[in-house]
């Protein structure tokens, strides 16, 4: 194929931009892409760089969702109590702190009680103003259980580019449950 | 002193009632809450820490069980004073112990208590004679609806109450019965006992003293985990373990009865004789010769010593009592004497009686 731009010289480079939301594709050689401040080989090389960087994010992320018992570096944004001090002191900082240490709270609740969920009364104010259980926490919660065993299972199987859809998903719902 | 009038005061939970053939003192549910706008006890300022009692002095004064309860400040009072609330077992020994703003709330009766910025914002107890489990469990219920109408508790639907300590997440529920166990120390199988409750949950340890040496033989058995199963189940599970417990005593009882008849009656009187005659009790002589006498109880063998008589006895003798009643401080040594002076005393009130 030649080259669109000047016709002459074979094409080495696939071109694509989005110009109002058309997307198009030109076939240019190495001087006219140069002309154009392409980088013919800049593309593939950014790829190769990109995808250790994406394992390492995603394995960073996973780290703080499910191994940071292991790691040590969480910590409560409301009360400012760091995992590593919570271990250390045994005690909670506030109430916050069961959420932000969840995925590690979990295990340690399952280990002394045999149990991770709560089997008995709740308080007398919430059963006075909300007659219906509220639902949507709950939910939210089940999705990110979800999402996280799947995004474990993507980077388990090295796909990346799953494995960053779910993350950001994950933060998404994250934000909008702290919201 | 504030809190001398508690001297002779008498406590419910001493009075003996359905004391399960002298074997069970008394028994106690606890439940520990937190409040969800305020930070835990580790990161709670001094400001946190009024505000929290503030809150907690206002529930109460709306509530029906609360109404006429007594409000101490820790830090108004003197240590003795603070060690006297907890050889009442109105307070714990960190409450005691600990600085900062702190207080108790509790009935007349002594029956119900609030521990405001223990471990917990709230630790609220109940507290009855004998083998009362799950009326003990009712009252803090009750209790815990009642100050709860008007507080925000820290909760979550998975994980229930919220506590600063994880051992306590979900119901928040610690009950537990102070139980007396001769002969089991004495035929030494209470090790065996031992290991046979932990493995189902629950644990068993000297209520003063550790381990099998308990003083007094005196034992506390309570849940271990307080989380997934619902607070009725727990406790129906503790009188349940409690009553194999007291089988095994008896069992324990009665092959000591009969093995050695005159030698088990010989004990228990010789335990009353110094008693009703020693010039120097420490506090550990006079607690193994009271659960001497208190297996004389349980064997049907000193009739007109009641429960309530012993429960009370061993109160009223403890170190914070005996100053309070002195109204000055005293050496180990006159602690000893004095201790000595109001059993005899006691005893023979209740023989001109």
């Amino acid at each position: 194929m030649k080259c669109e731009a000047c016709a002459k010289r074979e094409a080495a480079v696939a071109y694509t931009h989005i110009v109002d939301d058309i997307k198009k594709t030109i076939f240019l050689c190495p001087v006219c892409a140069e002309e154009k401040n392409i980088d013919p080989p800049a593309q593939p090389q950014a790829e190769a760089e990109d995808v250790p960087k994406l394992v390492k994010e995603v394995k960073a992320e996973l780290t703080n969702l499910v191994e940071a018992e292991e790691v040590g570096g969480v910590s409560c944004a409301a009360c400012g109590m760091g995992y590593d001090e919570f271990k250390k002191v045994g005690r909670l900082g506030c109430s916050d702190c069961y959420e932000a240490f969840a995925p590690q709270l979990e295990r340690l609740l399952k280990r002394i009680h045999g149990a991770d969920r709560h089997q008995g009364k709740g308080p007398v104010a919430a059963r006075a103003e909300q007659p219906p259980a509220p639902v949507a926490q709950p939910q939210a919660t089940d999705q990110l259980d979800q999402l996280r065993d799947e995004l474990a299972k993507a980077v388990s199987t090295e796909a990346f580019e799953e494995a960053a859809q779910l993350r950001d998903r994950i933060r998404d719902l994250e934000g909008e449950q702290r919201g | 002193m504030n809190l001398r009038y508690l001297v002779d005061n008498a406590a419910l939970w001493l009075s003996g009632e359905d004391d399960a053939e002298g074997m069970v003192v008394s028994c106690r549910a606890r439940l520990a809450r937190n409040l969800s706008s305020s930070p835990f006890a580790p990161k709670a300022t001094l400001d946190d820490q009024e505000q929290i009692i503030d809150q907690v002095l206002v529930a109460a004064q709306q509530s029906r069980q609360l109404g006429n309860a007594a409000f101490f400040k820790m830090n108004t009072l003197q240590d003795n004073e603070r060690r006297l609330l907890v050889e009442r077992h109105l307070i714990s020994p960190a409450l005691a112990e600990s600085k900062g703003q702190r207080g108790v709330l509790f009935n007349p009766d002594e029956s119900l208590s609030v521990m405001i910025n223990e471990e917990d914002h709230l630790r609220l107890q109940a507290i009855l004679p004998g083998l009362q489990t799950a009326q003990a469990w009712q009252q803090v219920d009750a209790l815990d609806d009642d100050l709860g109408g008007g507080l925000d508790y820290a909760h979550s639907d998975q994980w229930g109450f919220l506590t600063a300590c994880p051992t306590n997440t979900g119901t928040g529920l610690r009950v537990s019965v102070l139980i007396h166990l001769p002969a089991l120390v004495l035929t030494e199988d209470m090790e065996r006992v031992m290991r046979g409750l932990t493995q189902m949950t629950f644990t068993v340890r000297g209520f003063y003293g550790e381990g099998t040496n308990a003083v007094g033989n005196l034992f506390q058995v309570s849940n271990q985990s307080t989380m997934g199963v619902p607070e009725g189940e727990i406790v129906d599970k503790l009188a349940e373990v409690t009553r194999q417990i007291m089988a095994h005593e008896k069992e324990a009882q009665a092959a000591l009865l009969k093995e050695a008849p005159a030698q088990v009656e010989d004990k228990v009187w010789r335990a009353y004789g110094l008693l009703a005659h020693a010039r120097v009790l420490s506090s550990q002589e006079f607690m193994n010769l009271l659960s001497a006498v208190r297996l004389g109880r349980s064997l049907g063998l000193v009739g007109r010593i009641s429960s309530g008589f012993i429960n009370q006895l061993m109160i009223v003798t403890q170190p914070s009592h005996l100053r309070a009643e002195a109204g000055t401080d005293l050496s180990p040594e006159e602690r000893d004497v004095r201790r000595a002076d109001l059993v005899r005393r006691r005893l023979a009130e209740l023989g001109a009686a």
